[in-house]
């Protein structure tokens, strides 16, 4: 126990003290998050966009929209429910609001025994723009409440929630993020186990007692920590800076990420089977990650591919560890079940490490 | 412990390819303990090879392998705690500092000297806390000399240890290997330094294809080939071989790189009668010198080339 504690502790100084891979380790994940949280958190100046689905055509919700557009903060677009829907789900807007019908029969009677509910579509894992227009959708409700009904209730809202796989959402990023944080740290590994056989260090600490297990899980157990640290870095960014709603429980969300990165060290340690040279080994693994990170859903929505990239999409072990990873923590749309999920992460684990124990060559 | 007559390694008919290629082809020797043994050959003889075989680094193709009397193969592990293996490749973990390394190897051994003797042992006191990256070619050497003993082995491996060294780096290390002799440590080295091999070797194998061509001390492997010592200089143009092997007492004649060489059982005869005739052709023999025949004559006569290259 004492070697693999001592074997651990020379590979995480080996870590700490070379700048470059702390920077792709740590930094580079973090510069991702706070990039994008900052490029696309602002609701700052811009307006919310609003989905007007008009169900009733009449007078009275010809005033309630324009009592809408008048707000400053929003801007309105008119279609049908449909319409809205797979425009909020691809993130075009970030709430609908539904008229129904039989607003204006309701409107006419006004003895404040009938009603209507306006339907309020939020996306909930957007927290601050949901708390903005659910503000404001109330006000508006209740002013013409006042105006037409005394303040009987003839107006109601009907909240209901939709969620957005938004871009500019990064509630949708910080998942995604640390998926990507994952997937290199795993496939990344690949790099210095190369460079530690072509340089014969894996010969030399093989003309030792050491068992060969201890050297793979002191390995194994930096990684894991690598993992841990940048789960906890991204996730802390998310919340401190962009004020993202987690969902998840710790248990649950330490365990994705454990496994998440056990299945791309996996691919690591499989990748290092067959690679020979350090620079055929970064040069392949650039190869693998780069796309990946691009055809995964991971800073596009999965809905906005063509069908046949959503194909490719499929194949890749990452789109499910960062929709497994949304689902957890924060509720996001699902690519798969969760259990699908889990079970095709496991699946790459078992099977690449199975190969890879078989393949893997000290020399 | 090994009994006292009992070779420390013993092989006996050992063959090992890789594909097509021979790489070790019927070789059988043993050592002694206390012995410090020389395996001499250029690139590709099998040298290395064979020295891998012995630490429990590869599996031989057939043949019978023991070190400290056990099989190699089933007792690699046994063999592991008592043997001390220096390879050709010294970078282990750049990153981390002399004392670090010391200690993280002694921790693979069931037991292991204190990191201070070693480093001093090594000379590496000034350089206890630098990381291995920063260290010299002579000094990264050491330190691989010192993780090769860090369990205090019986025996030790050196695979070319003096490799890409200045001559003052090449000597300091000669003293430590001459040092682990004094000690009673058996010692089997590679090297392709006929110098290094006749300086610190009790007993040299010349190895080349696979095979071992010659083996015993240096100067019983001088001695069985060459009677004669050797009459050399340079001349331009060269000299005719013809009439060169034919002057008194020479026995045979090479000529390489503007150099001729005439071996000679009568240095005076030999001289006298290559004067005549450098003069008779209008030539002046520069740098003439005689010797002795050396380690690298025998690998000339074996082989039919020079060590160097």
């Amino acid at each position: 126990m004492n070697t693999l504690l001592l074997l651990t502790v020379a590979n995480i100084k080996s870590l700490t003290r070379d700048r470059a891979a702390l920077f792709w380790t740590f930094f580079f994940p973090v510069m991702f998050v706070l990039l994008f949280g900052v490029l696309f958190s602002g609701t700052g100046n811009s307006k919310v966009k609003v989905g007007w689905v008009d169900q009733d055509n009449s007078q009275a919700s010809m005033g309630l929209h324009n009592a809408f557009a008048n707000v400053p903060l929003l801007s309105l677009q008119s279609g049908t429910l449909d319409e809205e829907k797979t425009a909020m789900q691809h993130g075009d807007i970030s709430a609908i609001i539904v008229v129904p019908s039989g607003l204006e029969a309701v409107v006419a009677k006004t003895n404040g025994k009938s009603s209507a509910a306006l339907g309020l579509f939020t996306d909930p894992s957007q927290t601050q723009t949901t708390q903005v227009v659910q503000g404001i959708v109330a006000q508006i409700a209740n002013g013409f409440n006042l105006q037409l009904a005394n303040g009987s209730e003839i107006v109601k809202v009907e909240q209901l929630t939709l969620s957005s796989t938004n871009l500019s959402n990064v509630a949708y990023l910080v998942p995604s993020i640390l998926a990507m944080a994952l997937m290199q740290l795993g496939i990344f590994a690949a790099i210095p186990l190369v460079q530690q056989r072509e340089k014969g260090i894996l010969k030399r600490i093989g003309a030792t007692p050491l068992a060969r297990w201890k050297l793979v899980a002191s390995n194994i157990l930096l990684r894991l920590m690598v993992a841990t640290i940048d789960g906890v870095l991204i996730i802390g960014i998310g919340i401190a800076l962009f004020n993202v709603q987690i969902v998840g429980s710790v248990v649950a969300m330490a365990g994705l990420i454990l496994l998440g990165a056990g299945a791309f060290l996996a691919i690591g340690f499989l990748l290092a089977s067959f690679l020979k040279t350090e620079e055929q080994a970064t040069g392949v693994v650039q190869v693998i990650q780069m796309p990946m990170m691009f055809l995964s859903g991971i800073f596009f929505s999965f809905d906005f591919m063509p069908s046949w990239l959503q194909s490719v999409a499929r194949l890749l072990p990452l789109t499910y560890l960062a929709d497994a990873l949304r689902q957890v923590m924060v509720n996001g749309t699902q690519v798969a079940p969760l259990g699908v999920d889990l079970a095709i992460l496991t699946g790459w684990l078992v099977v690449c490490l199975a190969v890879a124990a078989r393949t893997f060559r000290w020399e | 412990m090994t009994e006292s007559g009992e070779p420390v390694i013993r092989v006996a008919d050992l063959y090992k390819c890789y594909g097509d290629v021979k790489a070790v082809d019927g070789v059988s020797f043993t050592v002694a303990p206390g012995e410090v043994f020389g395996m001499l050959g250029p690139n590709g003889a099998g040298k290395t090879t064979t020295i891998e075989i012995l630490e429990g680094l590869r599996r031989p193709d057939s043949g019978a392998v023991t070190v400290f009397g056990m099989d190699v193969t089933r007792h690699a592990e046994s063999i592991k705690q008592r043997t001390g293996v220096q390879l050709q490749t010294v970078s282990l973990y750049p990153r981390l500092t002399v004392t670090e390394l010391l200690d993280l190897f002694g921790s693979f051994y069931e037991r292991h000297l204190p990191t201070k003797q070693l480093i001093d042992a090594v000379d590496l006191g000034e350089r206890a806390k630098a990381r291995s990256m920063n260290l010299s070619g002579g000094q990264q050497q050491r330190l691989s000399i010192a993780l090769a003993l860090v369990n205090d082995p019986e025996l030790i491996f050196l695979d070319e240890p003096t490799t890409g060294l200045d001559p003052q780096a090449r000597r300091s290390l000669w003293d430590l290997v001459k040092g682990l002799q004094s000690r009673g440590k058996t010692v089997m080295l590679t090297t392709h330094y006929m110098e290094e091999a006749a300086e610190l070797c009790d007993r040299v194998a010349i190895m080349d294809h696979g095979h071992i061509l010659e083996m015993g001390t240096v100067p019983e492997l001088i001695g069985r080939r060459f009677k004669e010592r050797a009459v050399f200089f340079d001349t331009t143009p060269q000299l005719p071989m013809d009439r060169l092997s034919k002057l008194d007492g020479v026995t045979r004649a090479s000529q390489e790189d503007g150099q001729t060489l005439l071996y000679s059982r009568d240095v005076p005869g030999t001289i006298g009668t290559l004067l005549a005739l450098a003069d008779g052709l209008g030539v002046e023999p520069h740098n003439l010198g005689i010797r002795q025949a050396t380690l690298e004559d025998v690998f000339l006569d074996l082989t039919g080339r020079a060590l160097r290259d």
